[in-house]
């Protein structure tokens, strides 16, 4: 039962974005009784669509922005005039209904309570906007249950001896055990370490209406194809219209919050499937269009009252953009893992999760089992490790079945000038000003991951590993973690929007997805982001219904 | 010169990639080479697997590389992953492979890779006169000349393309026969049963106790 409102009819909501908080605020806030229309600039695909196509994922559009259409820039100093990306997007996320959480690996841990506060704990760092959050964890637990119960998480609860107290046990047991999970365990025991199930937003038995993971290995960029894995396409949206109050707009692309003279939000205009501008009347505006497209958008949609985009009153739209680095480090064994079956991931270490003051640098991090990944990944991964074509090249790729990663996943400190702006001369398909990313790492994230990816490497070695290398760690020039650029605080001199994610200057306009977060966790940021969708959604239907938007 | 400084001298370069003067010189050796029979029999092969790729192009209208451009990419695949007691990227049909990419899903890049392409073939000729394309040089000056250019954007995109054409579904024109996943022994399956592999066959179970105590 799919509702259609009328454009000149104003809906209590439109939400920009279908993917992991669109999702999450749509079916809420329908199940409150409001009205919304979801905007989603992709398609709406069917499990049916999915396929194991590693080209089509990993090197043409795909189900992502494509380098065609969605033209960026990016650079590593402000002062460059950048270089367009021909091959991925610098920063690549899922564009269709369901978002991200179609084509993620759905590594679903929770943030740990030192990254709420952990400015207070460690003090400022000179030259970042190192912050503290204007929550903290105990007051995001319940949600955090909340997604793992209705969005469907497995994992084992009190496994690992450094998570934060939970209300719940996790809903679903762990997924089967991988042998790259095996050995990551076997070294890090040896090592004195505690490694523990990776939670995983991946039936490990039927849950909800939908069937347990078949093991296919095609997770991490792909669509799952039995909808195993929980994208809010399989769950939050199709619960979103059960209720009959919520439409989702596919291939509408918004391109505009259209503003009144009192400085409200009044509707979105947005290109229809046919590229034909549309405008839909709404009482209030939820922009969950992810860490990139969410400050592109508030600064397209500039005006005379707000000449430097909307929401902007600190200058911060944009700015703080964090990635979190991830590291990789090989180890190849005697006999066969076969890590191309199954889920990408089964066993975590999070002993160095926390800073140590003592190691010299900012940041901590967690330490996974990992799949190759895929074929091609893989091949053109392997080749920064050691020799990158010819014999002894052919050699190491027939490796593969004995060979597993392990990812170190490190913290990324908020720069104000790493940051998504509008490009000045760059255009997309349909007209519109392309996004232009700069990005450079602190020297401290490097060191962080550096210092994560030599326990990787002893790790291996205590698992008995035939042979260990790792990926020199580099400047980052893309991610898919997506975060901090409309952070969230109580000074709306130095946020975006204030706790609940309202924005400061505009009060029936909200921002909520990655860019909310004001420090990057340790990677697996989308349970994080769930969660504060789900709160989120519960505060704005209060706002709602004592009128206080 | 560096390969890099010749990368930027675009204005000797035509539409159609090559410089006029190379493309007058690749034609007068009548693509191959008229003289072929007189050499080794690795550059008979060479040679009669290039006519046979181009043979074997199948004419449609995506053919994105003229013959001597084919001729040198496939050369630089088949160093890049080459054929020994398995086969390699010629197997696999990579070369032709990149010529359908590039004339479609790839068309994005088609320009510079064109245009790095005649870089490549005016500096190997200007580092070895005697040969009329990388594709005719011995086994030992190629890895020489790829050795020497293989941190060039260039090399890097060929590479990139290669194991594109190694590894991608055989729908696209690469992987023959699944000849790149059998070296990598890689299975494409919808279903999967534990255990996975050697390592996870006698795992006695998650000893959670192990954590709490320690």
């Amino acid at each position: 039962m799919t509702r259609t409102y009328r454009l000149s009819h104003p809906v209590d909501f439109a939400i920009v974005g279908s993917g992991a908080a669109g999702g999450v605020l749509a079916r809420e806030l329908a199940q409150a009784g409001f009205s919304v229309v979801v905007f989603e600039q992709g398609p709406r695909l069917t499990l049916a669509d999915f396929e194991h196509d590693e080209l089509k994922y990993w090197f043409t559009a795909g189900i992502t922005n494509d380098v065609v259409k969605n033209p960026q820039m990016f650079r590593d100093d402000r002062v460059k005039r950048g270089e367009r990306n021909l091959v991925r997007p610098s920063l690549c996320y899922a564009r269709t209904v369901g978002g991200t959480t179609v084509h993620y690996t759905a590594n679903y841990w929770r943030f740990h309570e030192i990254d709420f506060d952990e400015r207070s704990r460690l003090g400022s760092i000179a030259g970042t906007g190192f912050a503290d959050w204007p929550l903290r964890y105990a007051e995001l637990e319940p949600y955090y249950t909340k997604v793992e119960w209705e969005i469907g998480v497995s994992g084992l609860a009190g496994a690992s001896p450094f998570d934060p107290p939970r209300s719940r046990p996790y809903p679903m047991p762990p997924l089967p055990v991988k042998s790259s999970g095996v050995l990551l365990e076997r070294g890090a025991r040896k090592l004195g370490l505690h490694p523990f199930p990776a939670p995983l937003a991946i039936n490990s038995q039927p849950w909800l209406g939908r069937p347990a993971c078949i093991h296919c290995g095609f997770c991490q960029g792909f669509g799952c194809e039995v909808g195993a894995k929980a994208s809010t396409l399989t769950t939050m949206i199709p619960q979103a219209e059960a209720t009959g109050r919520c439409e989702v707009r596919a291939e509408s692309y918004v391109v505009q919050i259209v503003i009144d003279k009192r400085g409200r939000a009044t509707g979105v205009r947005y290109f229809d499937r046919d590229k034909r501008e549309r405008v839909q009347k709404t009482k209030a505006v939820i922009v969950a269009a992810n860490g990139a497209e969410t400050p592109r958008l508030l600064l397209m949609s500039a005006n005379s009252m707000f000449p430097q985009g909307l929401a902007n009153s600190s200058g911060l739209v944009g700015r703080y953009l964090m990635f979190n680095y991830t590291a990789r480090t090989h180890a190849v064994f005697e006999h066969e893992l076969n890590e191309f079956k199954s889920v990408q991931c089964s066993r975590v270490v999070h002993d160095f999760y926390d800073t140590d003051p003592k190691r010299g640098f900012y940041g901590g991090g967690g330490i996974d089992s990992r799949i190759g990944p895929q074929p091609i990944i893989w091949a053109d991964r392997i080749g920064d490790e050691g020799p990158s074509w010819g014999r002894a090249y052919k050699a190491r790729l027939a490796e593969f079945p004995r060979t597993m990663q392990v990812a170190s996943h490190g913290t990324s400190l908020a720069l104000e000038t790493n940051s998504v702006e509008l490009d000045p001369e760059l255009q997309d398909a349909w007209g519109m000003p392309a996004m232009r990313v700069t990005y450079k790492d602190h020297p401290d994230d490097l060191a962080n991951v550096r210092f994560l990816q030599a326990r990787a490497t002893e790790i291996m070695e205590a698992a008995g590993a035939l042979r260990v290398t790792s990926a020199p760690v580099k400047p980052q020039t893309s991610s898919v973690h997506l975060l901090g650029t409309c952070r969230m605080g109580d000074d709306p001199a130095a946020s975006v929007v204030d706790r609940y994610h309202r924005s400061h200057d505009i009060p029936n306009l909200f921002l909520c997805d990655g860019s909310s977060l004001v420090t990057s966790g340790r990677g697996q940021p989308t349970l994080t982001i769930q969660a504060l969708a789900f709160r989120a959604a519960a505060h704005i239907a209060n706002f709602a219904r004592r009128n206080e938007i | 010169m560096s390969f890099s400084r010749q990368r930027g001298s675009a204005g000797a370069v035509h539409e159609d990639g090559y410089s006029r003067r190379a493309f007058l010189r690749a034609a007068a050796c009548g693509a191959l080479g008229g003289t072929w029979l007189t050499l080794d029999l690795a550059k008979v092969a060479r040679a009669a697997h290039d006519a046979q790729l181009a043979h074997e192009s199948p004419g449609a209208p995506t053919t994105f590389l003229s013959r001597i451009e084919l001729a040198d990419v496939d050369a630089i695949a088949a160093q890049i992953i080459p054929t020994d007691a398995t086969p390699g990227a010629r197997e696999a049909g990579v070369a032709l492979f990149i010529d359908r990419a590039l004339a479609t899903f790839f068309a994005r890049m088609a320009s510079d890779f064109r245009s790095q392409l005649a870089a490549f073939h005016v500096h190997c000729q200007t580092r070895y006169p005697d040969a009329p394309s990388f594709a005719a040089l011995g086994n030992e000056r190629q890895m020489e000349f790829l050795t020497q250019i293989e941190r060039t954007p260039f090399f890097e995109r060929v590479r990139l393309l290669t194991l594109i054409g190694m590894l991608a579904m055989s729908k696209y024109g690469g992987n023959r026969d699944n000849v790149g996943w059998k070296l990598l022994g890689f299975q494409d399956q919808h279903v999967f049963q534990p255990p996975f592999g050697y390592y996870d066959r006698d795992y006695p179970g998650f000893a959670i106790e192990v954590n709490e105590r320690s």
